[in-house]
């Protein structure tokens, strides 16, 4: 669609990707785009996939077929580290965190920074200062330790830590499920924050209020296919309940261009 | 009320304590010298109630700065109770706690989604609010009232949304009641713009005048009149919903049901729409942020917004002749990218007076303005009881 503002910013472009373990499709033929500034969420039932994509666009499973795009460039990305260096980071379903470390240690765990003198504490807690602030997160300190932490506050940390690598696409994967509503409000706001940076998101949900609250589109993925895909200034929580069931077949496929 | 035999000295300072304390709560917070304004009392009596109160714990003072200068400020103490301010926005929820003195305490934001659910809004609101007074050690019992304001015209009498289909899935609710039902706090509930005004003229850029009219540009557009320090509500909380005046017959249709209604071609959907060719697809929030950044279509759309709502509030002055109109909502935070063309419409359609010139001013309080009415709203209408003393026998009803 050459230079039409729908094509603009596409930061990830995913076409045609299947993946099956073994006799499972757990994704057949599936598209996705996410462009600069847009919280794309992805919903559907258990083992609809969505874990599976979210993994594929980090570089931890590699698909049997389709192409990934980053910046308008097909990429391979074998392992986390080489999605990483394309700027896609993600936050797992299960966190990752380390308990008896502090917010700053888990910010940069895996990837401290070194000063002459060995590791530059100095300048992580700078740094997890920094990125903690423009996500306008509640935690007290950087140094408090994370089994001090909320559930929300832990979830927090855990976005703060995709920014460190600076990146163009940040994937969340069911970042609200154990969380009371307080805390899903703060997370909301951070994802929003992530937006207003620039960024593009991928936001995994079960939760349609969450998600209409946030996502500026919603795709719905059913038994491993695209069932739909939804603006959510026009949509209802029932027409995705709709989609995700299978209730109805998807009113519009909206051709995402 | 007083109640001790009237034309007796100390009924007389009863009285006056009354009035002090009454003065100290309807603004949230005052000056010694702006007490003595507000109630016509001398600074030394003023003086001399302010300590009998504090003495008695039912204020509590502080120091601040008044126009550079040291002053004592009154409030009503913190023991007296906490206050809870509830804004229902189209895409979130804000739930602040403030003592008595308008101070948020703590607060919380929950985005919502475009046309959230009563049921959901209130289960949140609660739920939020609760966790806000945990997190200060306190509990609902220590709540005076909770304000609430909405985006919709609300009928004061049975405290729900008196137009219908301006905020689909709330019509027919008793907002008050479920929420007292749930809090066990009394609640009160009004307009966003009628809580905004009230917040900008008792608090904000109204603070100096009797006449204001406030205009909240945002997803909707709508305007709170404040006459003679008073927020005028109409008959059916309608008055000011400028946002379904028709400005345009061939235009679209509205919600409310009419067609062509300033909302339709002014209001947030209507701005995203028509950038939409260009930009894609954009938020409210998304356009005034670009538009204030100096993107030229975002700039561009805000502007003519401006000029659009003015043509209908320079209307609204001519009824009520305000001193300042004070211009607040998501499309003020532009600045003069809106204010600009506003006001120059509106200079244009009100005939000046050789009194004073109509002031057209950006808001003070930008986004807490909602809130912080919603509280004055709730203090204004909560009963605080002064304790018994031997020689002062009041009760503020
Ligand atoms: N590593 C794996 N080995 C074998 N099968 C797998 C593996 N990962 C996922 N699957 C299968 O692929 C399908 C899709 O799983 P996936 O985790 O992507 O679903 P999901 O949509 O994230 O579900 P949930 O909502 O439960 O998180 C499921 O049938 C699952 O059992
Ligand atoms: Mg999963
Ligand atoms: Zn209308």
């Amino acid at each position: 669609m050459g230079t039409s503002p729908e094509s603009v910013d596409v930061l990830l472009s995913l076409q045609g990707i299947t993946k099956c373990f073994g006799a499972v499709e757990a994704l057949v033929d599936v598209d996705l785009q996410v462009r600069s500034h847009e919280v794309v969420a992805v919903v559907g039932d258990n083992a609809a996939g969505k874990s599976t994509l979210a993994k594929i666009v980090a570089g931890v499973l590699s698909p049997d077929a389709g192409v990934v795009e980053l910046g308008g460039h097909p990429v391979v990305l074998p392992n986390p580290a080489a999605a990483r260096a394309q700027g896609v980071e993600m936050v797992f379903q299960d966190l990752a965190l380390c308990d008896n470390l502090d917010v700053t240690s888990n910010l940069f765990l895996g990837r401290e920074l070194r000063g002459p003198f060995g590791r530059d504490d100095a300048r992580m807690e700078e740094i997890a200062v920094q990125v903690l602030d423009s996500l306008a997160s509640r935690i007290p300190s950087a140094r408090t330790p994370l089994r001090e932490l909320s559930a929300g506050q832990r979830q927090a940390v855990a976005i703060a830590r995709t920014l460190i690598g600076q990146p163009r696409v940040v994937v969340l994967d069911e970042p609200t499920a154990a969380l009371s509503i307080p805390q899903t409000a703060e997370v909301l706001i951070h994802v929003q924050r992530l937006r207003d940076l620039g960024l593009g998101v991928v936001f995994i949900s079960h939760s349609m209020t969450d998600v209409l609250a946030v996502a500026d589109r919603v795709e719905v993925l059913r038994h491993g296919r695209n069932h739909g895909s939804f603006d959510t200034a026009t949509t209802s929580q029932e027409e995705l309940i709709g989609a995700m069931t299978g209730a109805r077949v998807a009113p519009r496929r909206l051709q995402v261009v | 009320m007083v109640r001790k035999a009237p034309g007796s000295q100390s009924s007389l300072r009863a009285a006056n304590k009354a009035l002090v304390l009454q003065t100290v709560q309807r603004w949230g917070g005052l000056t010694q010298i702006e007490l003595a304004a507000a109630t016509g009392l001398s600074p030394a009596s003023v003086s001399t109630i302010v300590r009998d109160l504090f003495a008695a714990g039912v204020v509590e003072t502080a120091t601040t700065t008044r126009n550079g200068r040291r002053a004592q400020l009154v409030t009503v103490s913190r023991r007296m109770g906490l206050a809870v301010g509830i804004q229902f926005g189209r895409r979130h929820v804000h739930v602040v706690l403030a003592d008595f003195a308008l101070h948020p305490i703590a607060e919380h934001t929950l985005p919502l989604p475009f046309e959230h659910r009563v049921d959901t809004g209130l289960d949140r609101a609660t739920v939020l609010m609760a966790d806000l007074l945990e997190r200060v050690g306190a509990s609902f019992d220590d709540v005076a009232g909770v304000g609430v304001a909405v985006p919709a015209p609300v009928e004061a009498g049975t405290g729900s949304i008196s137009v219908a289909g301006v905020m689909p899935g709330w019509d027919g609710v008793d907002i008050a009641q479920t929420l007292s039902k749930r809090t066990g706090r009394p609640v009160y509930v009004d307009n966003d713009a009628n809580v905004g005004a009230l917040a900008e003229s008792a608090l904000g850029a109204g603070r100096q005048v009797r006449d204001v009219v406030y205009v909240r540009a945002s997803y909707g557009v709508s305007a709170g009149v404040v006459v003679s320090g008073n927020v005028h509500r109409g008959y059916a909380g309608v008055a000011g919903e400028i946002g379904h005046v028709m400005v345009d017959p061939q235009g679209r249709m509205c919600r409310c049901g009419n067609r062509g209604c300033l909302d339709t071609v002014a209001g947030g959907a209507a701005l995203a729409e028509s950038v939409r060719p260009v930009l894609g697809s954009l938020t409210l929030t998304d356009v005034v942020r670009r538009a204030g950044d100096g993107e030229p279509a975002c700039a561009r759309v805000v502007a003519d917004a401006g000029a659009q709502v003015g043509a209908v509030v320079a209307v609204v002055a001519m009824v009520v002749n305000p001193q300042v109109v004070v211009v607040g909502g998501e499309l003020a935070e532009t600045g003069e990218v809106f204010l600009g063309p506003l006001r120059e419409r509106i200079g244009h359609r009100v005939v000046g007076n050789s009194v004073a010139p109509l002031e057209i001013v950006p808001a003070e309080l930008g986004s807490r303005a909602e809130v912080m009415g919603a509280m004055l709203l709730a203090l204004q209408a909560t009963e605080v009881s002064v304790p018994v003393s031997p020689e002062t026998a009041v009760e503020v009803v």
